[in-house]
């Protein structure tokens, strides 16, 4: 079991660990925010940040599962070095950043190695930073571990939006059909390898991927007695 | 003095009645109101899967069985009662019978060669 | 054929209205068209609390062959929306459909691309239910009203003017953004 202290639910404070990287700036909340924003929250600005990259040691199982993830990647620590771009420990979770390249042989090893054992994979999430130039679209495999303790690992791969092509883990886990199925349907990744990337969600003929920062929620105003509202990305914030 | 299964008789009649008349009632009655999807197969709502003419129920092979049958069958027919009669009948009838199950065995061989006695 | 459509007018045909009407209201099936929470509650009305099995509908036929009702019951998505006009078209005349919840009826809270604003784009709907969703006792209430719309539906020759008056009634109503609200 992870071991969660008091404090391994709450972000590093500020000097004791690396500090963490900001990869774009985020401008007002929700709703319009040019003109007729009476709440405030249009004016705001906030950084968007991502923890840094964790220092040895980790804490708990993390350093065992990092070490034998070395020892089972085949070519020792050299791959592992090219592998795995940086490993992320925060709130008490792991998270491995995996190049695209070398995604199944890591999620191989995960699986098969005896003291990592992670062999319950719960399916493929797609993310879509776009202030991330180079790095667009993330997608997070969730692995758990049930032989050896119910230990949790995460695989963070990235892609850029222009070549949007990550390895398909079916042969691996064969569970993850559907999942990668969703991702290519909301997000647009498209897995190499995947026996029938088709659309899960949304009629087959769907022009786009919903899920992405810039597609349009695709509301239409409403119209009551005397009165016609806008759908809801297009109203004024009202307080 | 009347047969008592008269009103059993009557009974049928009623229930058999009943059951043509509420179809043919129906049938009557009822709206007239056609669209494509309502002849179509239900699958649940998506677009039916094509099927052969008529349904495609009953595959072929049962029938070249069935033709197979008759033919080799009335071929038995005729061999039993020429086995019963052997001993009265002479060598000339032993030779027709010979040429007949050759002209059915020319037949068999072409079925046998042509695949019809395969299942599948 | 069809004579259900040319029923002349005059006092039988009345009585043979409400007759026809009283049959077809005490025995209604409903299809099985829970799509999603409001199909909670639906099952809720066939459990013996609410009892829907009172009005002899507690045998919800999957086949929309055998369904009279199509109570849509919950939110339809862009994926979803021709498989509810298939089954619909597949359940044979007279049939009735009621939209239950917001969702069916308007959307609901998803004012966005995956759900059809309304199942009334899709199919004709004959009452609809707000809710989210809606008690059973709501439920009943819109079976209620919508046996009652079925004991008074006219046939024949009246049919054929209640269809012309509807459409006339329609054409000279208050359009919706004309109305004046209670804010007015």
């Amino acid at each position: 079991m992870s071991n969660k202290g008091e404090n391994d639910n709450l972000p590093a404070a500020p000097g004791t660990h690396p500090e963490p990287v900001v990869i774009g700036t985020r401008q007002g909340m929700f709703g319009v925010s040019d003109g007729g924003d009476t709440s405030g929250y249009g004016g705001l600005v906030a950084p968007v940040l991502f923890p840094a990259a964790a220092l040895r040691p980790y804490g708990g199982y993390f350093d065992e599962v990092a070490d034998a993830l070395e020892r089972a990647l085949v070519g020792g620590s050299a791959l592992y070095a090219q592998a795995i771009e940086r490993v992320v420990i925060d709130r008490g979770e792991m998270t491995v950043f995996v190049a695209r390249e070398h995604l199944v042989g890591v999620a191989r090893a995960l699986r098969d190695d005896p003291s990592l054992r992670f062999e319950m994979c719960t399916g493929v999430s797609g993310v879509h930073y776009p202030h991330e130039a180079g790095r667009e679209l993330h997608a997070v495999y969730h692995l758990r571990s049930i032989t050896n303790g119910g230990r949790q690992i995460r695989l963070e791969v990235t892609c850029p939006d222009d070549d949007c092509h990550i390895p398909s883990i079916v042969a691996v886990y064969p569970a993850n059909d559907w999942h990668e199925r969703e991702t290519w349907d909301m997000f647009g990744i498209e897995f190499d390898g995947h026996p029938a990337l088709t659309r899960i969600l949304m009629p087959d003929d769907w022009p786009g991927h919903p899920q992405r920062k810039d597609y349009p929620l695709g509301g239409i105003p409403v119209e009551y007695k005397g009165a016609t509202i806008p759908p809801p990305d297009q109203r004024r914030s009202y307080n | 003095m009347t047969n008592p299964y008269v009103p059993l008789l009557f009974l049928a009649a009623l229930g058999a009645g009943f059951a043509v008349l509420s179809v043919v009632a129906g049938a009557f009655v009822g709206p007239k109101r056609y669209n494509r999807a309502k002849a179509d197969a239900y699958e649940c709502g998506i677009e039916p899967t094509p099927q052969a003419l008529g349904g495609g129920k009953v595959p072929v092979k049962y029938y070249l069985t069935a033709m197979l049958f008759i033919i080799f069958d009335i071929e038995s027919v005729f061999l039993y009662p020429f086995a019963v009669a052997f001993s009265k009948l002479g060598l000339f009838a032993l030779v027709e019978m010979v040429l007949f199950i050759l002209t059915v065995f020319v037949a068999y061989a072409y079925v046998w060669r042509r695949g019809g006695l395969e299942w599948d | 054929m069809g004579i259900e459509e040319k029923l002349p007018a005059g006092f039988l045909l009345t009585t043979v209205e409400q007759l026809a009407g009283y049959f077809r209201k005490s025995s209604v099936w409903p299809a099985t068209f829970g799509l999603a929470c409001c199909a909670i509650e639906m099952m809720a009305v066939g459990t013996p609390d609410y009892d829907i099995a009172r009005f002899g509908m507690e045998r919800f036929s999957a086949t929309p062959r055998q369904a009279d009702l199509m109570i849509v019951a919950g939110r339809v998505s862009q994926k979803m929306a021709p498989v509810v006009r298939q089954v619909y078209d597949q359940m044979p005349e007279p049939k009735w459909v009621i939209s239950m919840g917001v969702c069916a009826s308007s959307g609901g809270m998803f004012n966005n691309y995956a759900i059809v604003q309304g199942v009334d784009h899709i199919i004709p709907v004959d009452v609809y239910l707000p809710g989210c969703p809606p008690r059973p006792e709501m439920l009943l209430n819109a079976i209620i009203t919508l046996h009652e719309q079925i004991q008074n539906t006219p046939l024949g020759v009246n049919r054929v003017a209640a269809a012309h008056a509807a459409e006339a009634a329609a054409l000279a109503a208050t359009p919706t953004h004309d109305m004046k609200g209670l804010l007015a």
